[in-house]
């Protein structure tokens, strides 16, 4: 991953501490090295995404990745995707859908919110693990721009 | 006043014979007065010809008289010529008077002493007339001063009065017989009149009211339909809904059952792998007891054996436990994903060749069943139909493997599939095997989702039959057995011909 001025964040919302520990044990063993940084809550997430006042301000020039699941308590990661998308300062980072649902429904909604990646969490842990692995394989080599 | 269907066949009937009385009686006084018209003019026409030859009759006698009075005076035989023509009329006359009376004794009897008084009355004449051609005149005429003649004429002259009266008395009473004959007819024709007219009243006003009847009845019915129409989309759309909606609970649980599964075999994956760094530290720390060993020494031992005996066989065994638990809960919740997911699709009802379905479903098993010596037979005509050409597939496949898998070991596999058409718009297939059976008690059970039956010698979740009652309910329908233990099960499923109509009324 792109390290060259400032470290790439990875921002994990992720309502299950046991996969958020799971996610971050994998992603480490592909060799990825940058800081994650786990909320379990959509607001706390936006609160850091967008800052106090909600303007995205306190993201510009950060370099960002998200890592999302959709099933949260207080709010659906929907939500959190179409805020991300459609703020001119936090449009341009990448987003990584990573939820349960396989619903094609779903999947089509996510993309024309603008997701970038969509992962169905694999059924079984070996498949899990698997994919988490591949993804952190993936940060490693993509570039991530930075915001405006 | 409700008219029922009887009471409307009586009454017609009853209306009918009215009319037909009061038309029988107008016939029937028509006929009669025919009859009396008929009498009566013979009557008036004979009453006419007596009269005629009665007042013929009495003039031919006063001719006569005259003709003798003119030539007695004048002794002119000029004179003579009527009295010469009553003469020969005279007994042709007669005759025609009598027999106008041949069949009245009591008036032919008259007629006799007429023709007598008559016949005397010319004799007179005669001698008189003769007297006076020989030139007697005063004899001829003491003759007459002997009034002889004058009363023979009377006594004529009383009966021609009393006759011709007689015969216009029968011509008034014919005219009067006539006249209430008319009368009569006259009568039965307006009172027959008066019933037809009020038979045909009667049946209309019953025909009417029946027809009202059977209007309203009619509306009574279509308003009931209408609801009961109404009632059971609703309940179809209740039902629907219902069934979508434990479909879409189904998917939440797996969905949320599952993430904290992932943990679970998550963490025991990471154990397991810490595992290892243990056992390779613990195998290398403990080393055989020496046999001087001090007792702390011993002591020490004593924990580096248990810690080996946790790390080797404790830890192992209860990871094993549990990987082998979650793996059989991860199986149940991906079956019941698997029955939601399904639930969910979306049905694409299309032309069905069911025929060349149920072919397929026996070919994809042929190896297995020819193998055996067995074998599958679809007899029927099946009908066209519109359904979900996956749901199909995937139910007789399901059955078909089923009848391969619980086939009885002692005899080959026979397999009859039977399709045809069920009452309400609907196809009945018939999978009839001669496997090994289900005992009754468990003939609902095999359907429940999870439930096995039977020796449990073949691999499954108990999932298959759960999976086609769900599909064939779907497709509106669904699926029951009869099945004897040892002998073979038969199948029945029904589905809607035209699936359309089914998810229409969701």
């Amino acid at each position: 991953m792109n390290q060259q001025a400032k470290p790439v964040l990875i921002v994990m919302i992720e309502d299950d501490e046991g996969h958020a520990r799971l996610i971050e044990k994998n992603i480490r063993r592909a060799g990825v090295s940058n800081e994650i940084i786990p909320f379990t809550n959509g607001t706390e997430a936006l609160n850091y995404l967008m800052g106090p006042d909600g303007s995205g301000l306190v993201s510009a020039g950060r370099q960002i990745l998200v890592l999302l699941d959709l099933n949260l308590p207080d709010m659906t990661g929907i939500d959190i995707l179409e805020k991300i998308k459609s703020n001119q300062h936090t449009r341009r980072s990448p987003v990584v859908v990573l939820t349960t649902t396989d619903d094609s429904r779903e999947i089509q909604r996510c993309y024309d919110l603008g997701a970038n990646v969509y992962i169905t969490k694999p059924v079984n842990y070996e498949g899990f693990a698997n994919a988490i692995r591949q993804l952190g394989l993936f940060f490693a080599v993509m570039q991530v721009p930075e915001t405006e | 006043m409700p008219i029922s269907k009887n009471a409307l066949v009586r009454s017609t009937v009853l209306f009918l014979l009215l009319g037909l009385a009061a038309l029988l009686a107008i016939v029937g006084a028509m006929v009669w007065l025919v009859n009396e018209t008929a009498v009566n003019s013979s009557n008036l026409i004979k009453a006419r010809s007596e009269r005629s030859a009665l007042i013929t009759l009495r003039g031919l006698g006063q001719d006569a008289e005259t003709g003798q009075r003119g030539y007695l005076l004048t002794s002119n035989p000029a004179y003579l010529a009527p009295y010469n023509d009553a003469r020969a009329k005279f007994p042709d006359q007669m005759e025609t008077v009598q027999s106008a009376y041949a069949d009245e004794p009591e008036q032919a009897a008259l007629a006799a002493r007429l023709r007598q008084t008559m016949t005397e009355k010319f004799a007179e004449l005669e001698q008189t007339i003769e007297l006076a051609k020989s030139g007697r005149y005063a004899e001829a005429l003491a003759i007459v001063n002997a009034d002889r003649g004058r009363a023979l004429m009377d006594e004529a002259r009383v009966f021609f009065a009393r006759s011709i009266e007689r015969a216009d008395q029968t011509v008034l009473d014919s005219i009067a017989r006539q006249q209430r004959g008319i009368e009569m007819l006259r009568w039965v024709t307006f009172l027959g009149a008066l019933v037809i007219i009020a038979v045909v009243g009667g049946s209309i006003w019953t025909v009417w009211q029946y027809t009202r009847q059977l209007v309203e009845a009619q509306r009574e019915v279509a308003v009931l339909n209408a609801d009961l129409e109404r009632r059971v989309s609703e309940r179809t759309a209740d039902l629907g809904r219902a069934n979508e909606e434990i479909q879409r609970f189904a998917y939440i649980v797996t969905h949320d059952l599952r993430a904290p599964l992932v943990n679970i075999m998550g963490f025991t994956s990471e154990l397991e792998a810490s595992l290892g760094a243990l056992q390779e530290y613990v195998g290398e720390v403990v080393a055989p007891p020496a046999a001087d060993a001090s007792a702390d020494a011993a002591d020490e031992t004593g924990k580096a054996e248990a810690a080996r005996v946790a790390a080797f066989e404790d830890l192992p065994e209860a990871i094993g436990f549990i990987r082998s638990s979650t793996r059989k809960m991860d199986g149940l919740i991906n079956a019941i994903l698997k029955l939601s997911r399904e639930g969910r699709r979306t049905l694409k009802p299309e032309t069905i060749d069911l025929q060349g379905l149920l072919e397929n479903a026996a070919n994809a098993v042929h190896h297995q069943i020819a193998d055996a010596g067995g074998e599958v037979v679809i007899v029927g005509r099946p009908p066209a139909l519109l359904s979900d050409r996956l749901t199909l597939e995937q139910i007789f496949g399901n059955l078909l493997d089923n009848a391969v898998k619980y086939r009885s070991k002692d005899r080959p596999l026979r397999v009859r599939i039977e399709a045809g058409i069920g009452p309400g718009n609907t196809v009945v297939v018939k999978v009839e095997d001669n496997g090994r059976g289900i005992a009754a008690q468990d003939h609902e059970r095999i359907f429940e989702l999870f439930r096995r039956s039977g020796s449990q010698d073949q691999a499954g979740e108990g999932i298959g039959l759960a999976h086609v009652r769900s599909m064939a309910r779907n497709i509106g329908g669904d699926i029951g057995v009869q099945s004897e233990l040892g002998t073979g099960s038969t199948f029945e499923i029904t589905f809607a011909r035209d699936l359309r109509k089914v998810i229409g009324a969701i």
